[in-house]
């Protein structure tokens, strides 16, 4: 591919993607008029990208299936809340699940705490972190960037993100001050966004 | 509090934060042009990490929701943030006026409840508005004997119930009213309740079976000392 076809490329695939978002964003405002079939097009467009990641979080699949039930449950009943100029539908669906997939984490080791006594022995399991992974285009561009942080930073984005740790607990589990913890967060979510030229 | 609320920026974008400190940081983004700015960025750097997580759901999911949607009703559309104050106050009337000429005095006279005194105003201004305009908000009422009222709204949701109380009869110097919060038999204190009328916003309250009030020595107690006044169940 010489120069002119890398840009052409490159274009066409950025118009590909804003037509999809469009489309994603025109759905749900169909979805929000009560518009059944709009509401199967955003579960076919979103529902492998929601039940992975709750997947990832909550990790026992029937639970994640559960979860993302209510995920999409809440779009249906909640779609008029979705504001265009405020980010795209993507990422209000995506946010949506990681809230519920968080929520859902928390709350049941809540449970099993209130059952079992709190017991923080052995410590984040790191190794579920890497494994199970889907291999796709976006997990490879995330793998190349998160390469890219320090230790910490990586450690503390993917046991917040992926785990469902807060700030505090992710500074227990790595030893570090809170205030440490926060600012490697926003370290890290600064380089990645840099990294992977989001916009917002 | 003295948490410097920029720097929730990014945990708050990661899901990071706990229930307290989110609902602080939603209300602090209100005032914040450098945090509204920053973060749809953040929120789709995190979101590109959810994506990479991909994973094709059980075949079953989509019947089983496209089966249960056309069974669900829909939020209606609220055309500007005051109308969903007005719905408020058709919702809960009561409630809600009780609320609102606390939250009046909340904002002119400073402090309501021991607990109140160092808190975010803000945060709990709005923390209460979610609250009492949450879809699942239930509402309960106790009247006192001796005089008074205890109102209660309950969210499961945003696993936050609001206490209201008023014309609690004054109590000599050496006695204060105390609210507590039940799960099982144990009690936990929510704090001390002034005479009068007050506002109390409880958090972490999906556990909770019951919420009540009792009559007790200056300064509080860590466990009640009197039978209740009032008990409020949330179901």
């Amino acid at each position: 591919m010489n120069e002119s076809q890398r840009h052409l490329a490159s274009h066409l695939t950025s118009v590909t993607t804003m037509q999809t978002t469009a489309d994603l964003s025109e759905l749900l405002t169909r979805v929000a008029r009560g518009d059944e079939g709009a509401f199967g097009s955003v579960y076919d467009e979103m529902a492998t990208s929601v039940f992975g990641l709750a997947k990832r979080v909550i990790r026992d699949p029937a639970r994640a299936e559960e979860v993302s039930q209510e995920v999409f449950m809440q779009v249906w009943q909640t779609a008029v809340r979705f504001e265009p100029a405020r980010g795209s539908a993507k990422s209000w669906i995506l946010t949506l699940a990681h809230r519920r997939a968080v929520d859902a984490v928390r709350h049941d080791q809540a449970a099993t705490n209130r059952e079992r006594k709190y017991d923080w022995s052995g410590g984040p399991d790191y190794d579920h972190v890497e494994e199970e992974v889907t291999v796709s285009l976006e997990h490879e561009q995330v793998r190349k960037c998160m390469d890219g942080l320090t230790d910490l930073q990586r450690e503390a984005l993917q046991l917040a993100y992926y785990q469902g740790y807060t700030y505090a607990e992710v500074a227990t589990a790595l030893d570090a001050n809170p205030a440490t913890v926060k600012t490697r967060m926003r370290d890290g979510i600064v380089r990645l966004r840099d990294c992977m030229e989001v916009l917002a | 509090m003295t948490t410097d609320l920029h720097s929730y920026g990014a945990p708050y974008a990661l899901d990071a934060l706990d229930a307290d400190e989110r609902t602080r940081f939603e209300a602090h983004l209100e005032h914040c042009a450098d945090c509204r700015a920053e973060l749809p960025g953040f929120l789709a750097t995190a979101n590109r990490l959810g994506e990479a997580a991909g994973l094709a759901p059980p075949a079953e999911l989509k019947a089983r929701l496209m089966a249960s949607i056309s069974q669900t009703a829909q939020e209606r559309p609220v055309v500007t943030s005051l109308a969903s104050r007005s719905r408020l106050r058709q919702l809960l009337p009561r409630m809600a006026l009780a609320a609102a000429a606390v939250l009046t005095a909340l904002s002119i006279g400073g402090y309501i409840t021991e607990h109140n005194q160092s808190a975010d105003l803000e945060a709990e201004r709005a923390a209460v508005m979610t609250v009492m305009a949450s879809n699942d908000a239930a509402f309960t009422k106790a009247a006192l004997r001796d005089g008074g009222t205890v109102k209660m709204v309950t969210s499961k949701s945003s696993d936050k119930a609001v206490v209201v109380t008023a014309d609690l009869p004054e109590l000599d110097d050496a006695r204060v009213y105390q609210l507590w919060t039940i799960i099982g038999d144990s009690p936990t204190s929510a704090g001390i309740v002034k005479a009068g009328s007050a506002m109390a916003l409880m958090a972490g309250v999906k556990a909770v079976d019951a919420v009540a009030l009792t009559i007790e020595p200056e300064g509080g107690s860590k466990l009640p000392t009197s039978k209740p006044i009032a008990t409020m169940t949330s179901a």
